[in-house]
């Protein structure tokens, strides 16, 4: 009798199972099957510091809405500044020749715009470090008065109300629910999976050019002078220097107001070098306007009473102004135009936002 | 045609026989699961100030050095629960503007003779991406400029203080090293936990001991603290001295 019971109970124990099998088996029939997409990573690079992509699976599908996000201007108070107003994808997602970028209401940052690639590979964002996370990334210009101007609950509110991101957020998530945490997340997709790895340089590297002569007396230049701040292949070390900059107008002290550590004053982020040549104006605020003005300063501007200039630059740059020349020309040969025209990052048929090429 | 009738209504028979099974194969999954039967804690929080519940954007207070103010916002982080070393990592935004201040757990029977939570958020959270619940940054404490959250947040008006409008705004964040501003709360009252009951416990916050602590602070000098640093650090080393227990009780 006792048997038999334990058998009853084994075959129930069965049955549930098949039911929870079949249950399992309708749930994948649905229609939610997004497309893994593999983040780039060129050969002879580096891994990135930390899969920015661990918790937020990087899919076609995710990265289509987040591009569809970072051209929306309807994200800002005023409907019309996108994150493609100050990131322009002709100017390797940099702000075309401005010192400052435009916020709503003819308001000015106080900051020269980045370009924005190979941000897999970076653990801290802004100028100063401050942001700890690409996701969490897009907060301080959504909220900025001087950028986009936007509380996050109207953003959230204009998401879905705009009923043509319905269908990406079920596509890319799953269903249509529309919060922050997705909204952040695809944009990190798109903006995350941008790489630029195919300059001239690039393709020298890998023996299917080579550098004229001139940029190739650039390049040793570099090695000897520039590498120990601008390391390759990202050409930057994403480290925090002084780099004899003086306090500016905005009396923007850099990563010490980060950091609140006196020795950090002035301190900014290592700029990758590639793509410098569509990102001028140059430094935080955008006050050297052209790439041997740039040189010139280390050469000859830098401030050197600073306590706080850092040590490989002591004694500035030396360099004749043939040699000054010659590295211009090897920094030439990091534009990527693979990069700037590049269909994938454009935005896609139908929403062209106007002030993406509004040139202000 | 009839073979077929007949096969229908065996296959309709073991049908039900086999829900039946299944009937029986859930109850003894059941009495399984009674076998490590929970009990409950619901932790209820209150915010009190001058003795009196706060309200927020209604009464005035007075802070234990005379100086007057109203309240628009109280709001902060309870986390990293620990009972008995067991740590519930879970995270809840207080907020003394809502109705529904409580937390509850599902504990394993026992006697608990201490306990703590953490006040704020822990660095991993901080650093962690965009997240949603209770440290979603909707919730407005979340650092945009700086990345990390507002552990305790408190606005209101005074006319002690020199700030524009005569306002007071305490942000009290930082997560890294010497800024860190979150506070462990330890209760050292003992509790018990009743398989299949609930235990109710109450915590009050005193706002009159975050002016009054283990450091003096006052409205007249520090109406503003909007960045993590020493005087951050200053109002959160009084954070300990804000919590107490008002009552712990096992629900009928």
């Amino acid at each position: 009798m006792k048997s038999g019971f334990t058998i009853l109970i084994l075959f129930g124990l069965l049955m549930l199972g098949i039911a929870l099998i079949s249950a399992v088996k309708e749930e994948n029939s649905s229609l939610y099957k997004p497309h893994p997409m593999k983040l780039e990573i060129p050969k002879g690079w580096p891994n990135p510091p930390q899969n920015i992509f661990e918790k937020n699976e990087l899919t076609l599908e995710g990265f289509i809405l987040g591009k569809r996000l970072f051209y929306d201007g309807n994200l800002s108070k005023d409907g019309q500044i996108s994150c493609a107003s100050c990131h322009q994808q002709f100017a390797a997602f940099a702000t075309f020749d401005h010192d400052l970028s435009h916020g709503v209401a003819n308001t000015l940052t106080t900051r020269n715009a980045p370009g924005l690639f190979n941000l897999a590979w970076k653990t801290e964002m802004h100028w100063d470090g401050g942001i700890n996370h690409l996701e969490v990334q897009p907060l301080s210009p959504m909220t900025a008065p001087n950028e986009m101007g936007e509380t996050l609950e109207n953003i959230v509110a204009k998401v879905k109300k705009d009923t043509a991101y319905a269908r990406l957020f079920k596509a890319a998530f799953g269903s249509t629910k529309v919060n922050m945490q997705r909204i952040l997340r695809a944009l990190a997709q798109f903006t995350g999976s941008i790489v630029s790895a195919n300059s001239k340089y690039d393709k020298v590297m890998r023996g299917e050019e080579t550098f004229t002569a001139y940029e190739l007396k650039g390049y040793h230049l570099f090695k000897e002078k520039c590498a120990g701040c601008h390391t390759e292949p990202l050409f930057t070390d994403n480290s925090y220097r002084n780099n004899g900059m003086p306090l500016n107008r905005f009396k923007d002290i850099g990563r010490q107001a980060i950091t609140l550590n006196p020795k950090d004053s002035l301190k900014f982020i290592v700029p990758s070098l590639r793509n410098a040549q569509l990102t001028f104006p140059y430094m935080h605020d955008g006050s050297i306007y052209s790439i041997p003005q740039v040189i010139e300063h280390y050469r000859s501007k830098l401030n050197k009473d600073d306590p706080n200039l850092d040590p490989l630059l002591k004694n500035g740059i030396p360099l004749t102004l043939l040699e000054k020349n010659q590295l211009t020309y090897f920094i030439y040969t990091l534009t990527d135009s693979s990069l700037t025209k590049n269909k994938k990052y454009a935005p896609d048929n139908g929403i062209i936002m106007q002030q993406t090429f509004d040139s202000h | 045609m009839l073979k077929q009738k007949q096969a229908e209504e065996k296959y309709r028979e073991m049908n039900k026989f086999s829900y039946f099974l299944l009937s029986l194969a859930l109850i003894f999954l059941n009495s399984l699961c009674f076998a490590q039967q929970t009990g409950k804690l619901m932790v209820s929080f209150n915010q009190e100030a001058n003795g009196r519940e706060i309200v927020v954007r209604d009464s005035t207070y007075s802070n234990p050095f005379g100086e007057t103010y109203t309240i628009k916002k109280l709001k902060y982080y309870t986390g990293q629960w620990n009972f008995n070393n067991r740590i519930i990592d879970l995270y809840t935004l207080i907020n003394a503007a809502s109705e529904e201040n409580h937390v509850e757990f599902d504990l394993p029977p026992g006697k608990y003779r201490e306990f703590s939570f953490l006040l704020g958020v822990d660095s991993a959270s901080n650093c962690s991406g965009a997240q949603e619940g209770a440290l979603d940054p909707m919730n407005d404490m979340f650092w945009t400029w700086n990345s990390g959250y507002i552990m305790f947040k408190l606005e209101g008006n005074s006319q002690e203080s020199t700030a524009d409008l005569n306002r007071i705004e305490w942000h009290i964040g930082g997560y890294k090293g010497p800024l860190n501003a979150t506070r462990r709360i330890t209760f050292n009252e003992p509790f018990e936990i009743i398989a299949g009951k609930t235990t109710q416990m109450e915590i009050v916050l005193n706002l009159d001991k975050v002016w009054d602590g283990k450091n003096k602070i006052k409205i007249s000098e520090d109406p503003m603290c909007m960045t993590m640093g020493a005087l951050a650090q200053k109002i959160a080393d009084n954070f300990q001295g804000m919590f107490s227990i008002k009552t712990i009780s096992l629900l009928p």
